[in-house]
């Protein structure tokens, strides 16, 4: 029980909840205050406090009032609730869910914990917990609509689609008169019952159910498109032609909607005696507006042959005379074809020589013959610059041309910086995308494209400059800190790629970690709309929302921040282990003389860095603005070099951060599986390393660093002795790459023999004979090298050799041969340099 | 290139164009917002002819139209209103500004009854001015003075959708007949009782400030 309290003072006492509620923090101090000096161990009043001061940012002095507040009064549902809510504000759902808890033992039936405590059971996805509580809420408040639909979406996430549908059913019965028709609430409660009977399976009863309320539907793009997918599941062909054809009158670019009408019509696209009755339907949308690309485009997919060649000619000219830009982007997915790829470069190849389209000389003509000119032209430089149909200087030649005719064009100077980026030039790549940005400086996407070309190109303070033009800068921590306000993944991760290029390990891992913050502020983001869209009433929406914050971190941008930052821990976990074995002699004196050298230079820079932070903090002290423009304290960051970061006694550990959501989420991505894989084998899981070589094996069974990890592995459990049983026997049984009593050195020379075509393979055949016997290191060198001979050497491959040179420990002299010898490979490639 | 409706998942890839190309930008939370609170307003233009280069493909969002309701309509009068519109500098001249816009005001017409559609642009946006007006038939209603968070102008414009509503109106008697359920007059009564349940997007929600700073923001 709470300690009660006068009457004068459980005035005040509500007061101080509204003031709260109202958020007029400094005023609901003073009240707590006042009543405090009247009543100086009430539990009720200090938990009240404590929220408040919470709120204005002082969390640890909040917590230890909140702990008081509970000793003097142990029986208080306010005091477990508020010191169930601190967790909360502190993330820490388990506590504060065992908080509410004790409050609602108290209080089973107050509202407010009871809610409370139900966002809380979802956002931790416990939804029979979930289900139990808005049960309770349900038969305390059994009038109001969200405590039917709450119930019935923790059924239904449970799986229980009968339930559900019951419990929404219920609702609806309790109605005396059906709802206007412009109640979006109901109409949005319908469909996702609807919705509820078609994923509990039973097809036909959910188009019945569809077909009796679809006129009351307000969301009408989808009630249409639901009847359309029932009609084909159930097969009702005909009904299903016609429903998707409604749809296509509604959504002519929608390509789902192709795709059912075709299945309606029992169309198949790999068979010719489809051809005509396609190309039917295609033509008849195409026919009606000049304005629809779907159905020009989409029959180049199918069609082969002489019928290929005509109705690309027919879309290629058309796309052409009207000069649009990205009619290159629109057909490169067909050169995954060989046939359909030499067709294309036929084709826009003959139109150069068509100089006058119409064959009248008038001015209007003319002016379309010379847009037509130039777009062929820009096709064909994008043409050349295309990895499956590269010929850079086919494509600098073109796009010469086309700077020589229109020296302003912020695209041509665009792809001619692309070009400049497929040479592997990133200096010149930079240099002559900045003409184009000045050439447009209203433009943020050129500005953008800026930017990301002088980070490959390691200017990490030039791109930030570049960014500044379009970011708010009054922002705390100026340009960069809007650019973590806004969520900007793909700056962080270029920054920090950059940096990592550079070596400072310490800012690249500042900038990944900063992503995976970005991700922990998403899956927090979804918190409030576990209460808003009850209260807004858009369920299917919520739902959807809930399903892609599962898997949030499937997310291409965390996979690629991910692979870097586990890199970086992989180092920081080798160079603790060099230091802990450093008492060894050191057997190489020229290369310890490189590394001190890099140490030093590495500490010159960062002790640059330190006093540029210094200054700036001392700028902003002066200005002392250091908020948001919400009024929110921002904190200050007290590691903006990333050094605490790389001083963590467990880089493994900390790892895991960034490789458990990427092995769980990208199970499919080869390259976490292969850093997953080292993580784990030195963390001596060696369970979890397996699992990561066996993933790989069956994406790409010859993957080269497979092989390498693979190897390294059967070298590792056949020396280890004291493993549990089980350990040892499923290794047997699922290590099955290479066998136990294998001959490492012959299984190496098969697998290279294998291979003889691919210098990737190559290379990790010398890394593994390396490996196997490093007295091989001379030729295990001199074959990398004669590797860039090969002619399908990439420059990115040979960079990729370096990194085995470094592996190796390679000499000084060593490297720059091999540099020396890349660059004279690739003359116009700034990375060798 | 693909018109379909914006999905939670798309938010990431539309916030990525967003802050490509556009200087006013938003949080993940302000998008999430109008996902849920108007589901059906906003598209997507995704480029499905590109070839797949890994099993994690995100969609290739090159478009996107991030369309509300006005929450509290100063005139009272239901209208939706354009939040953010932009294409990729890459897929100009496709048409796919119009196309994004003619599906988020059909639904903003069909799920939630709106009259018009309003928006701002900045003045020196001739191009968006340009589609505004010219392809699309908005009109200048008024010039917001500063509205842009660097100093510059904005055009208060918009378009008015009462065609569009008949034509719909005719389009669902032909599919179903003339509905005999609802009176003429009763749609201004709909509207009455919407205002009375309004929805509250309270400041404990969290989201509401989101709109309020944004306004900062952007003011």
């Amino acid at each position: 029980m709470p300690q009660p309290l006068s009457g004068k003072d459980s005035q005040l006492f509500r007061q101080l909840v509204k003031q709260y509620e109202g958020k007029t923090y400094k005023k609901g101090l003073k009240t707590a205050d006042q009543l405090l000096r009247s009543v100086p161990n009430h539990g009720d009043t200090q938990a009240m406090k404590a929220l408040i001061m919470n709120s204005m940012g002082q969390g640890e002095e909040a917590f230890a009032l909140a702990k008081v507040a509970l000793k003097n009064d142990m029986k208080s549902h306010v005091c477990w609730h508020v010191y169930g809510l601190l967790y909360r504000s502190q993330k820490n759902y388990e506590e504060a869910i065992k908080a509410y808890k004790f409050a609602l033992r108290l209080e089973p039936d107050q509202m407010n914990i009871l809610r409370d405590l139900a966002l809380l059971q979802m956002q931790i996805r416990d939804y029979a917990g979930y289900l139990d509580t808005r049960k309770k809420m349900l038969t305390a408040r059994p009038l109001i609509r969200q405590n039917w639909t709450a119930v019935a979406i923790g059924h239904h996430l449970l799986g229980d689609y009968k339930s559900a549908e019951r419990v929404l059913q219920s609702f609806e019965e309790t109605l005396k008169q059906p709802p206007p028709k412009s109640d979006i609430e109901n109409s949005e409660a319908i469909l996702y019952k609807n919705v509820i009977i078609a994923e509990s399976g039973e097809t036909e009863r959910a188009l019945e159910h569809l077909d009796k309320v679809l006129r009351n539907t307000l969301d009408r793009t989808t009630a249409l498109e639901l009847r359309a997918e029932y009609l084909l599941k159930l097969g009702k062909k005909e009904e299903a032609e016609k429903a998707y054809r409604t749809l296509l009158d509604r959504n002519t670019e929608r390509r789902a909607y192709y795709d059912g009408l075709e299945a309606a019509l029992g169309l198949d696209r790999s068979d010719e005696g489809s051809i005509e009755k396609l190309m039917e339907i295609y033509d008849f949308y195409a026919g009606k507006s000049e304005r629809f690309d779907a159905p020009r485009r989409i029959p180049l997919d199918f069609l082969k042959g002489d019928a290929f060649r005509t109705a690309a000619d027919k879309y290629l000219q058309r796309m052409l005379q009207k000069g649009v830009p990205s009619t290159f982007n629109n057909v490169k997915a067909l050169y995954a074809g060989v046939d359909k790829k030499a067709t294309i470069e036929k084709l826009v190849l003959g139109y150069q020589s068509q100089n006058s389209m119409n064959g009248s000389a008038d001015g209007d003509s003319a002016t379309v013959s010379d847009r037509f000119q130039e777009a062929v032209l820009y096709f064909l430089a994008q043409h050349y610059n295309y990895h499956l149909s590269r010929d850079l200087s086919k494509a600098m030649e073109y796009i010469d041309k086309l700077i020589k005719m229109r020296p302003k064009s912020v695209d041509y100077h665009q792809t001619k910086a692309r070009i400049w980026k497929h040479y592997g030039n990133t200096k010149k790549a930079a240099e002559v995308i900045n003409q184009a940005r000045e050439l447009d400086l209203k433009d943020r996407y050129i500005n953008t494209k800026c930017a990301k070309y002088q980070l490959r190109n390691n200017e990490n303070d030039l791109a930030l400059t570049t960014m500044s033009k379009f970011t708010r800068n009054e922002a705390v921590g100026g340009p960069l800190g809007d650019l973590h306000d806004m969520q900007c993944l793909w700056y962080l991760t270029e920054d920090g790629e950059a940096y990592l290029r550079r070596g400072n390990l310490g800012l690249a891992l500042k900038r990944f970690s900063a992503v995976a913050d970005v991700f922990d502020i998403w899956q927090e983001d979804q918190f409030d709309f576990h209460s808003f869209s009850l209260r807004k009433g858009q369920i299917r929406a919520y739902v959807d929302m809930l399903r892609w914050e599962d898997s949030l971190r499937a997310h291409p941008s965390f996979t690629r921040a991910g692979i870097s930052a586990v890199k970086i821990y992989l180092r920081l976990a080798e160079e603790q282990n060099d230091k802990s074995s450093q008492k060894q002699s050191s057997d190489n004196a020229a290369n310890d003389l490189e590394r001190k050298k890099a140490e030093k230079k590495a500490k010159k820079e960062l002790e640059k860095l330190q006093k540029a932070e210094a200054e700036k903090k001392a700028a902003a002290a002066k200005n002392n603005k250091a908020k948001t423009v919400d009024g929110e304290v921002k904190k200050e960051d007290t590691d903006p070099l990333g050094k605490k970061l790389l001083e963590t006694k467990e880089p493994l550990e900390a790892a895991l951060r960034f490789l458990k959501p990427m092995l769980e989420f990208s199970p499919k991505n080869v390259e976490a599986q292969n850093v997953g894989f080292e993580v784990h084998l030195r963390r001596k899981k060696y369970l979890l390393a397996l699992a990561c070589l066996n993933a790989v094996k069956a994406v790409d069974p010859e993957n080269p660093v497979l092989h390498e990890q693979a190897v390294r592995f059967r070298q590792v459990v056949n020396e280890l002795k004291d493993l549990a049983p089980q350990v040892s026997e499923t290794i047997k049984s699922t290590f099955t790459i290479i066998l136990e009593d294998a001959d490492l050195k012959a299984y190496n020379s098969e697998w290279q023999q294998k291979h003889a075509d691919s210098p990737a393979h190559l290379r990790s055949a010398y890394s593994v004979r390396y490996i196997l016997d490093n007295s091989t290191k001379a030729e295990c060198e001199s074959d990398l090298k004669s590797l860039l001979d090969s002619p399908s050497m990439t420059a990115e491959q040979a960079m990729k050799g370096l990194e085995y040179l470094n592996q190796w420990k390679s000499d000084e002299s060593t490297k720059k041969a091999y540099k020396e010898a890349a660059a004279q490979k690739w003359p116009e490639a700034t990375i060798f340099a | 290139m693909d018109i379909r409706v914006l999905q939670p998942s798309d938010i990431p890839y539309v916030q990525l164009a967003n802050i490509t190309n556009l200087p006013e930008n938003y949080f993940c939370k302000y998008y999430l917002y109008h996902a849920m609170s108007w589901p059906q307003l906003s598209y997507v233009a995704v480029d499905v002819s590109r070839p797949p280069k890994t099993p994690y493909d995100p969609p290739k969002i090159v478009g996107y139209v991030l369309a509300k309701m006005e929450e509290e309509p100063t005139d009272g009068v239901q209208h939706g209103h354009i939040t953010s519109l932009s294409v990729m500098r890459t897929h100009r001249r496709l048409g796919l500004a119009e196309k994004l816009m003619r599906q988020s005001q059909r639904a903003m017409v069909e799920t939630f009854g709106a009259h018009y559609v309003s928006l701002h642009v900045r003045m020196s946006n001739i191009a968006a001015l340009h589609l505004y007006r010219d392809t699309l038939g908005f009109k200048v209603e008024k010039v917001e003075s500063k509205y842009y968070a660097d100093g510059e102008d904005a055009y208060s414009m918009r378009m008015d959708l009462e065609d569009m509503k008949i034509a719909l109106e005719e389009e669902d008697e032909r599919t179903f007949g003339v509905d005999e359920g609802e009176a003429v007059g009763g749609e201004g009564e709909d509207e009455k009782k919407k205002e009375k349940r309004k929805v509250k997007v309270g400041r404990g929600l969290g989201v509401g400030e989101l709109v309020e700073r944004n306004a900062a923001a952007a003011s």
